[in-house]
């Protein structure tokens, strides 16, 4: 008998301690599969999102933190089409963001929306559902709603959209636009309850009572067929010094260094936190089994089963505990996430689209690694109490007792 | 042969009072199908000296050869292989493994000497029969009765035909005729050719073996040979 089966003959044999060992580790293992989804969840999730709107680039006013958070760029248009004619770049969507309130009728409760100004020359940055297009810089004067908007507002295609902006000092004292509805649209980057507006550049220029500067928060950039996103980045930096340009890559870095890297840190100090439960839990577990056995130990040593038998059957024991433990932990561990990914999400102004725990096989081989080191860890002391027991004393003591 | 030679063996226990002197300057020779009684009374260091000749302990001064090494000079390791392939140990509390089949006990040691799966069974197999207990192979110790474990425990001892067997009281927690069945079973491992060294209290017992030594605060006091 080897000494695995030796070791799961004596698991079985005290089914509830054994139950109870694999069930904590599982609980414990869940909690740290979780802790290592999470510190690279977002990270993983802000990849995906930025990758999923298309656009490689980033361009803002130079001095700007992140795309978005300094100052506007003015004459957009003429900048997007300046930077979309460099032989690096493929294509160049000046847009702004801002927020909104829109009014079904001028005498009803106002709903607020995000407004997005934008000029898709080259690409779109939704899916049209239903009526027409936004139309190109120069053809201003429409509104493009998303379907959770078009429903709460009972919007038809032709009927008048009443907005008025906020473009960043609190709602404009420009008097409320009248747009006319041109269609409804899915946007890339709505979340499943969010109300967006899309108007042209120029149209929110007018709601924000800039009519005429062309302003916009950033530009989204493809760089061209086989042009590495780095090398358009130093093109468009070369060719505009005033501008700012940011890959994908760099924002996701530049995240990390900042609000991200708390997560990381929470979640290195939970993960730290569960296996060392982990470890005592397997080690009391372990240590309290061996004591009630030092008898049949001795016995076992007595007819002639090596020391590095008898120390091998424990250290299996520990295995055996741990790994079942890890395992279960896994599918749990997914349940859980998905539950707390839920809750996270609840905060307001968090996307659809993000996600706080994130798969990646990096997660699983850490965990596979930290439980397997845990089980080494965890049968420590029990092994060395096995490697020491005194075989004739403790003989002595069992018939005496 | 000499299974085992004792020269002048001393074991001392250091406790917090004093030091205690279980063995005392013993010598003594098991040969080979030798049958020897350990008597006395409780404490006078009957089964120390069973630990000592079963290489389970080191005496503390004076020699011991097992087959003619000299035990000081062997490691963990190798006095494990004597103990695994050379000797049998039996208790008074059995001491089965709850958690394995009266057959699984048998061939612990076999699996752990490494004999093939097909020889653990024939053996395991024949040792069942010898005892007697064929039709228990694949009962728990639990469902097993005294006498029955102690049978158990006989053949997980002779598994890898040991040149010696070493028993601690085995019939000490037996009624009288389950004790005498047993005792006739050691007298028969015996007469196969497997030395015996028994700690005994029942000198009915006593009387089987050939040789009996009465021991008294660690010595040998007196030593009574039968032909």
């Amino acid at each position: 008998m080897n000494a695995f089966r030796f070791a799961w003959r004596s698991l079985i044999r005290q089914p509830a301690r054994a139950s109870l060992g694999v069930i904590g580790v599982a609980a414990v293992g869940a909690l740290l599969f979780d802790m290592l989804m999470l510190s690279n969840g977002l990270v993983l999730s802000m990849q995906t999102l930025l990758g999923r709107s298309g656009f490689t680039l980033r361009v803002s006013a130079a001095g700007s933190p992140l795309p978005g958070t300094g100052q506007p760029i003015s004459d957009s248009t003429e900048t997007a089409a300046a930077i979309a004619a460099l032989p690096e770049v493929a294509a160049a969507v000046p847009v702004r963001f801002a927020n909104s309130r829109i009014l079904r009728d001028a005498w009803e409760r106002a709903i607020d929306a995000d407004l997005v100004g934008i000029d898709q020359a080259q690409r779109r940055i939704w899916t049209l559902v239903e009526g027409g297009d936004l139309g190109s810089a120069g053809l201003a004067g429409r509104a493009l709603v998303n379907e959770n908007l078009a429903a709460l507002l009972a919007l038809e295609i032709g009927d008048m959209v009443h907005l008025q902006a906020n473009c960043g000092m609190g709602i404009s004292a420009a008097p409320a636009v009248h747009l006319p509805l041109a269609g409804v649209a899915d946007f890339e980057l709505d979340d499943s309850d969010d109300l967006t507006v899309a108007l042209t550049l120029q149209d929110v220029d007018r709601a924000c009572g800039g009519e005429g500067r062309d302003a916009a928060d950033q530009i989204l950039i493809n760089a061209a067929d086989g042009v590495p996103d780095q090398e358009a980045r130093v093109a468009i930096e070369r060719h505009r010094p005033d501008l700012q340009a940011f890959t994908n890559a760099q924002l996701v870095a530049r995240l990390q260094e900042g609000g991200l890297s708390y997560f990381r840190q929470i979640s290195l100090v939970l993960t730290t936190v569960t296996i060392t439960f982990a470890f005592l839990l397997v080690t009391v577990l372990l240590t309290v089994s061996v004591n009630q056995r030092v008898g049949e130990i001795a016995v076992l040593r007595a007819l002639g089963l090596s020391q590095r038998r008898v120390i091998a059957d424990v250290f299996c024991e520990s295995v055996l505990l741990v790994g079942t433990g890890a395992l279960l932990a896994v599918p749990i561990g997914f349940v859980l996430a998905r539950g707390l990914d839920r809750i996270l999400k609840a905060i307001p102004g968090v996307p659809d689209e993000l996600h706080f725990f994130v798969y990646e096989p990096r997660a699983l081989w850490i965990h596979v690694a930290l439980f397997s080191a845990t089980a080494l860890l965890a049968a420590a002391y029990p092994m060395r109490m096995v490697a020491n027991l005194p075989i004739a004393g403790t003989l002595r003591r069992e018939v005496i007792g | 042969m000499t299974v085992v030679e004792a020269r002048d063996i001393t074991r001392v226990f250091p406790m917090p009072a004093a030091p205690v002197v279980a063995v005392r300057g013993v010598s003594i020779r098991i040969e080979a199908g030798d049958y020897v009684a350990l008597c006395g009374p409780s404490g006078c260091g009957k089964s120390t000296l069973l630990h000592l000749l079963g290489c389970v302990d080191m005496p503390t001064s004076g020699a011991l050869f097992f087959e003619e090494r000299d035990v000081a000079g062997l490691n963990d390791r190798q006095r494990s292989r004597i103990r695994l392939r050379r000797l049998g140990f039996i208790f008074q509390r059995f001491f089965l493994l709850p958690m394995l089949t009266a057959a699984e006990n048998i061939a612990l040691p076999l699996s752990e000497a490494g004999v093939s799966r097909p020889e653990q069974e024939r053996r395991t197999a024949e040792l069942l029969n010898y005892v007697g207990l064929s039709a228990r192979a694949e009962h728990r110790p639990s469902q097993l009765s005294g006498g029955e474990m102690q049978r158990v425990a006989i053949a997980r001892a002779l598994a890898n035909r040991p040149a010696l067997l070493l028993a601690d009281e085995p019939t000490g927690e037996l009624d009288q005729a389950t004790g005498e069945q047993i005792a006739a079973l050691l007298d028969r491992v015996n007469a196969d050719g497997t030395a015996l060294v028994v700690v005994t209290h029942d000198p009915a017992f006593a009387k089987r073996s050939r040789r009996t030594l009465t021991m008294r605060d660690g010595t040998i006091l007196l030593e009574e040979t039968r032909p």
